[in-house]
């Protein structure tokens, strides 16, 4: 029996993907108040379905595609979906986010989430038609590309059906595989490799089932008024360069990660930055379902492969980490990464972090260099090919790391094994804060902390205890953003962002929700994260940083100096601000909380 | 009453103050940030429509002294031979 609240469908829909079966699970109005959906919600559901124990890669794993309260709303920015799993890169919780028609599509089919478990017999695609769930034979697209896969689904189930598939490297399984949906990825921590691991190249998704909004004329106008302000000045970055833009920003501020973080700023940036690209190649927009921002600048290729979509994060990873500045390798480098399904700052990382194993002549493999754009694409194509390097690239850093010895651990660009994303920690220390107390590890999108860095409110290159709670903020708005779901680029078109989510659920839901009770919410998300990693075996030693960043500053940029002694200080203090033990452990009521 | 001498500035743009003024740094004079915030008004009118307000900058927008210090108070003093950033706020993605 359904319970319909305003916003949601109140079930899960469980698919056990080793016979075929499938349940609805009921979701009570006070689970769901209480992580509300996307990150939130799907870690509520691993924890109920305990997969803290159990290795992501195996068939109990459970891998959940989570909606929320405001897919499907006029809310710009809000068709997004969440991925969560054990993260098979780090072992810990892992929740990606991606965007546009599947979320619309998938919510439709009448759950606020789909969870599947168990291993298919045979490559297999789920499709789900309202509540009929079946699995088809994936034969005829097993080893396709993301995009040629989604075409091909397109013309086998029509053009109603969204999908979300895997690309080669999450059918081998490779550490840190994306689930593709639209050109888009839900990117980090290897979601497209759990899939993989239960024989699953995609999700097909239609449906008919729309829930009720509580206030619909009034949210639609608030609705109206958000997309006006979305074209303001707040998103003008974004909308008018996209996040390239910050590489130039960075690179003056000595913080743009070089050569596998051996320098903090990168003589070729100018090259490769937007600027100069637009200059040299045609540039076209492009925004996701729902959105009026359209942040998404594609860039074309001059070898005749169309255009790629580019961020800061793989223009960083596949450019400066790599001591790239050919323009065309790293557009080149971000369309395999595409086209195979690689998240592209694990796969810069995990390369950067290979290349400077040869330099050091820790490793055999002279072809690959820094600099060198040949030796990237030929070690790119190694991870989805299996042949040579490519198995051992496929691990991601931590695990090459441990493999080669050598004390090589001390310079793996990892946290907690998911890699560095472009911020060099030295020169933006609450963000260091903010990579090592991560829990799903060194991350940009679950701690904004850079925002106080680039802020008067502390030295970047020397910050104290008192920046902690400004960190814990930042993880506190990414954890209600992730779960409400609305998208980080629309953050700086809020006043108030809790005062104002609260009216948002208020008009979706009907709950008498407040700002207070936000804050709590988001608490309560990072908290149920910690609970899953230390249930997966957390410990205080894990929250930390590579020794490299901790032992001396970067070699350009004498200021940027940050000890042992005064990270744990800085994690101390934040742990103390969330209300945890010094080292980072939960109270044990936190621990035995009922969660469904 | 303090008489200061106007200092000389180099005033690097990035991101959209950069597309807005049309160009990637220039010299400004003046005592202050805010001094230096309207000189760029008066010399790069798109700059003014989008990021600088009197003597301050819109949100959205911040300002760096030479690489180092974040500021946003008109009335920060300079030096000569600093660098004044003027940079979109929000980094991410």
């Amino acid at each position: 029996m359904r319970r319909e609240i305003p916003g949601y469908h109140g079930c899960y829909l469980r698919i056990d993907l080793t016979d075929g079966s499938s349940t609805s699970v009921p979701l009570g109005s006070q689970i769901l108040r209480h992580y509300l959906g996307g990150s939130g919600l799907g870690v509520a559901i691993l924890l109920h379905e305990q997969a803290a124990e159990v290795d992501p890669l195996s068939p109990p794993a459970p891998i959940a595609f989570v909606f929320s309260p405001l897919v499907g709303s006029p809310l710009t920015t809000s068709a997004k979906f969440a991925v969560v799993s054990k993260s098979p890169l780090t072992n810990r919780i892992n929740d990606s986010l991606a965007s546009s028609g599947f979320a619309l599509a998938g919510k439709k089919t009448g759950y606020d989430a789909i969870v599947l478990v168990g291993q298919a017999r045979q490559p297999s695609i789920v499709v789900i038609d309202d509540d009929q769930v079946r699995l088809e034979s994936a034969d005829d697209c097993w080893g396709l590309p993301n995009q040629e896969t989604r075409d091909h689904l397109r013309t086998r189930f029509g053009q109603e059906f969204q999908t979300a598939t895997i690309g080669q490297a999450g059918e081998r399984r490779v550490r840190y595989a994306t689930i593709s949906h639209d050109g888009r990825h839900a990117g980090r921590g290897g979601s497209g490799a759990v899939l993989g691991s239960k024989n699953i190249k995609a999700i097909a998704v239609r449906g008919s089932r729309r829930p009720q909004w509580a206030e619909p004329t009034a949210l639609v106008q608030f609705a109206k008024q958000l997309s006006e302000k979305s074209f303001g000045p707040a998103t003008a970055k974004y909308r008018e360069l996209g996040t390239a833009s910050n590489l130039l920003t960075f690179n003056r501020l000595n913080v743009l990660p070089t050569r596998n973080f051996q320098e903090g700023s990168f003589a070729g940036a100018t090259a490769i930055s937007p600027e100069e690209l637009s200059v040299a190649r045609d540039r076209a927009r492009a925004s996701c379902a729902a959105c009026t921002i359209g942040c998404e600048h594609l860039y074309s290729m001059k070898n005749g492969s169309g255009s790629v979509r580019l961020e800061y994060e793989n223009l960083f990873a596949f450019g400066p980490l790599c001591g790239i500045d050919d323009p065309e390798i790293v557009l080149e480098a971000s369309r395999r990464c595409d086209e195979w399904g690689l998240d592209t700052i694990s796969a810069g990382g995990t390369i950067a972090f290979a290349m400077e194993c040869v330099q050091r002549n820790l490793l055999d493999e002279p072809w690959l260099k820094f600099g060198d754009g040949q030796s990237l694409l030929k070690a790119l194509d190694s991870i989805v090919s299996g042949q040579g390097l490519g198995p051992l690239l496929a691990e991601g850093s931590r695990r090459m790391a441990h493999h080669i010895g050598q004390e090589s651990i001390a310079f793996a660009p990892q946290v907690k094994g998911l890699e560095l994303p472009g911020y060099d920690p030295r020169g933006l220390q609450t963000m260091a804060l903010g990579f090592a107390v991560g829990t799903r590890g060194a991350d940009h999108n679950r701690s904004g902390a850079y925002e106080v860095d680039f802020s008067e409110a502390v030295d970047r290159k020397n910050v104290g205890p008192e920046s902690a709670h400004l960190a814990v903020e930042t993880e506190d708005k990414a954890a209600l953003m992730d779960s409400l779901i609305l998208c980080k680029f629309l953050r700086g078109v809020f006043t108030d962002f809790f005062a104002e989510s609260a009216e948002i659920l208020q008009l979706v839901t009907g709950w008498d929700v407040t700002a207070s009770e936000l804050r709590e919410t988001a608490r309560r998300i990072v908290t149920a994260k910690k609970r899953f990693n230390i249930l997966a075996g957390w410990t205080p030693a894990e929250d930390t940083l590579p020794r490299r960043m901790l032992q001396k500053p970067a070699s350009d940029d004498l200021r940027g100096h940050l000890s042992l002694e005064r990270l744990n200080e800085l994690i101390s203090a934040y742990n103390q601000a969330r209300g945890w033990s010094p080292e980072g452990w939960l109270l044990p009521s936190d621990m035995q909380s009922e969660i469904l | 009453m303090v008489c200061l001498m106007p200092v000389t500035v180099k005033v690097e743009l990035f991101g959209i103050p950069r597309a807005r003024a049309g160009v990637a740094q220039t010299i400004s004079t003046g005592n202050d940030l805010g001094d230096i915030l309207t000189d760029m008004a008066s010399r790069f009118p798109q700059l003014a429509i989008s990021c600088i307000q009197g003597r301050h900058l819109k949100p959205g927008f911040t300002a760096n002294l030479s690489g180092h210090r974040f500021v946003t108070d008109p009335d920060t003093l300079l030096r000569e031979g600093d660098s004044v950033l003027i940079l979109s706020l929000d980094a991410g993605g």
